[in-house]
């Protein structure tokens, strides 16, 4: 009786509009369906199965076989000599390339927006390298640092020592730094290009009336608008180059050498499953790579003040 | 017309569709089965090897109608492509095996045992034992080697003229002495321009060496022992010819290898292998070189060899025709064929006695070698072994630590990795 009479005093609008409300909900997520599904198979199953795996000895050869052997990758990642040897490679090259690409696209963008006679063959010429694939640039480039190469023949030219770059450890990553800047300066001075041509003019107008200099108008008005882009490029940059492999498994033949100079921490995944085929001491690396990835970018937020994204 | 094209139309459809039903019906009454496809994989070799290792096929395929062998090779990286390729049951039927990649298969239960198919017209004792136990766990056989090579002493007969030598060296204290003599600075500038001996301080060219006063390499588990003094009194003896400047290494003076070092007459003796013979040959047609059994060091003879196999797929869909295309490569007439061009050395006695292999003035040191080479092979991990041995062992070469030092060091990293690995 009690209940009877509640459902008469509610009114018949709300019902109408829950059920509007469940439809719309349904429809949405229908259209998304195709996403989600993409999505759920292609980037939530993988996490969520390399997190499986990291705690499961896994035998692949002879026979699919799980052992659950708890947090012992993890231990082992933090004893492993060759682990260490991946980070500081890896963080060598993080803080080198990242600044000086970040820069280099600043200089090349701010230059091409001067108005220069022949803007566009520039803008061509420096977007070339974005464009090829990276293992045909590593192949041309081991051509180039070979030891009877093109770059020792200058620098022999020009009286300057040469090197053999892709056998001493002492220089082998700071080829495939050099070939990195390179190559991926271009792409990120596009984005900064884009970025400049939508300061207001007036802004500019207004400094040179105050009587600001090139350089004042540069540090006052382009970098603090620029600012939002350099996170952006900043953040890509450093994920990019946490995760570098290509170039180093090309130019090391999957070994990481010369005495691991070239050892990255994705070329230590990879050899860690391929290789010695330990799928879970792999997902345990990668792990460690995930981890660091989210503290940097997380550091970076902080830094950069408010949340420009 | 319209109705004719019509009909022309469903006439060739039907037609169409008959003959391509019906197909099977009739060839399996006019012609002969299809042919079993037989998967053989390797790594790449020169173009004439990959000649002839065709021709060899393309015999076979004659004299097994029913058979047809498809080799794939794999450029790169090839135990990785390989190892994956096991795991996701795209294996090859028949591929090559290194000797030193073997225990991890063998024991992964991976490869088939070939003792129920060898026939006593096989004639396995016509195989060295020395190159079947790389592929042999207990009793049971997995591989069939190749072809191999051992490392015998290179040297250059004009050089060693002018030096006032009239033979190379018995023993490794002559060689010592030799080495020295052939050292020579002409312009005095302090670095010598041509050494006595030509290194290549790795592991796999060192390992008789190690064990010539009595050491090992590993222990029965599989870990590493390099670094125990029995085995640290043979390489130490390297490590000082190097330290004494009567020995070089290729990186030092801009070489690619130990073959390059003896063509270019940098060096006047190195140790190599087969593979530098035709390199020799092509690349300095007038080096005037000679070869000889590696020098006894403790009065014991002691080189190397290095033997490729093939096996056979556990998983494989056509065991029969694939022990077929074993047996052909590894018999009589298939290896003799294989290895007349002399760029791989016969694993059967008796195609070596048929190619006059041990008469050959280049080669009968090599083939001499393996009766008591020791086969390059580290158990279930050598590449960390390899490794760390490699990285020390060069940093004692060039005087950062004692040998000592480095080799225990280097031993240590070994075993933590591969206990670790576990």
């Amino acid at each position: 009786m009690g209940t009877a009479s509640m459902r008469t005093l509610t009114p018949p609008v709300r019902v109408h509009q829950n059920n509007i409300k469940f439809e719309e909900n349904l429809t949405g997520y229908l259209f998304m369906a195709p996403t989600l599904l993409v999505l759920g198979m292609f980037v939530a199953l993988p996490i969520l199965l390399a997190f499986f795996l990291a705690f499961q000895k896994v035998r692949l050869l002879g026979g699919l076989d799980f052992e659950f052997v708890g947090l012992r990758h993890f231990a082992r990642l933090t004893q492993d000599e060759r682990i260490g040897i991946a980070l500081k490679n890896t963080l060598e090259y993080v803080s080198i390339v990242v600044p000086l690409q970040t820069v280099l696209a600043l200089l090349l963008a701010v230059t091409l927006n001067a108005g220069i006679k022949g803007q566009k063959l520039w803008r061509v010429l420096y977007f070339l390298p974005t464009l090829t694939s990276s293992a045909v640039l590593t192949l041309i480039f081991m051509w180039i640092y070979n030891a009877d190469g093109l770059l020792n023949h200058v620098l022999a030219r020009l009286g300057l020592p040469t090197y053999n770059w892709l056998g001493d450890p002492a220089v082998a990553l700071k080829g495939i730094m050099l070939m990195n800047i390179w190559s991926t300066a271009p792409f990120f001075m596009v984005i900064y290009l884009a970025a400049l041509q939508d300061i207001p003019q007036a802004l500019y107008e207004a400094a040179m009336l105050d009587g600001a200099n090139g350089w004042d108008r540069f540090r006052y008005i382009t970098l603090p608008h620029l600012k939002p882009v350099t996170f952006f490029v900043v953040a890509t940059g450093i994920i990019g180059t946490f995760q570098l492999f290509d170039q180093s498994y090309i130019l090391s033949g999957g070994s990481g050498g010369p005495n691991n100079a070239t050892l990255t921490i994705v070329l230590a995944i990879y050899q860690a499953v391929f290789r010695d085929l330990q799928l879970g001491y792999g997902a345990a690396i990668a792990f460690l790579l995930a981890l660091i990835i989210i503290t940097a970018t997380l550091i970076q937020r902080r830094l950069c003040g408010r949340d420009p994204l | 017309m319209v109705s004719t094209w019509f009909k022309k139309i469903i006439l060739s459809i039907s037609l169409a569709s008959l003959s391509t039903g019906c197909q099977p019906l009739w060839q399996a009454a006019h012609s002969t089965p299809k042919p079993v496809i037989v998967k053989l994989s390797g790594w790449g070799a020169s173009p004439i090897e990959k000649k002839l290792l065709l021709e060899v096929l393309k015999d076979f395929e004659r004299s097994h109608p029913n058979i047809q062998v498809k080799f794939e090779v794999i450029a790169d990286q090839y135990m990785d492509v390989l190892k994956t390729r096991l795991i996701g049951d795209a294996a090859p039927d028949v591929f090559y095996l290194d000797a030193v990649e073997a225990p991890f298969l063998m024991q992964a239960n991976v490869l088939e045992p070939l003792n129920s198919y060898i026939t006593k017209d096989f004639d396995l004792p016509d195989f060295s034992p020395n190159l079947l136990q790389p592929f042999q766990v207990g009793n049971t056989l997995y591989g069939l080697p190749k072809d191999y090579s051992t490392l015998a002493l290179f040297y250059n007969k004009k050089l060693f003229r002018a030096a006032r030598l009239e033979n190379p060296p018995k023993t490794w204290n002559e060689l010592f002495a030799n080495a020295k003599q052939l050292t020579r600075d002409r312009d005095r500038d302090g670095k010598p321009d041509q050494y006595g001996l030509g290194l290549a301080p790795e592991l796999p060219r060192l390992v008789y060496l190690a064990r010539a006063f009595g050491g090992e390499i590993i222990n029965r588990n599989g870990y590493a022992t390099f670094a125990e003094p029995k085995a640290l009194r043979g390489l130490q003896a390297i490590v000082n010819q190097y330290r004494n400047r009567a020995a070089v290494l290729p990186s030092d003076v801009g070489s690619s290898s130990g073959s390059d070092l003896l063509g270019q007459g940098k060096v006047a003796m190195v140790i190599e292998g087969n593979w530098a013979i035709p390199y020799l040959q092509d690349n300095f047609p007038k080096l005037e070189f000679g070869t000889a059994e590696i020098p006894s060091m403790n009065q014991r003879p002691g080189t190397m060899v290095f033997t490729v196999a093939y096996v056979m797929n556990h998983r494989a869909p056509h065991k029969k025709e694939a022990w077929a295309l074993i047996s052909y490569l590894t018999g009589k007439a298939g290896m003799k064929k294989w290895t007349s061009s002399g760029f791989a050395l016969p694993t059967r006695k008796s195609v070596a006695q048929e190619l006059r292999y041990d008469g050959d003035v280049l080669r009968s040191p090599l083939v001499a070698g393996v009766t008591y080479a020791i086969p390059w092979q580290l158990g279930r991990y050598p590449a960390p072994i390899t490794n760390n041995f490699n990285n020390q062992f060069l940093s004692a070469l060039l005087g950062q630590q004692s040998l000592q030092t480095a080799l225990q060091r280097a031993q240590k990293d070994a075993n933590t990795q591969i206990q670790s690995s576990q």
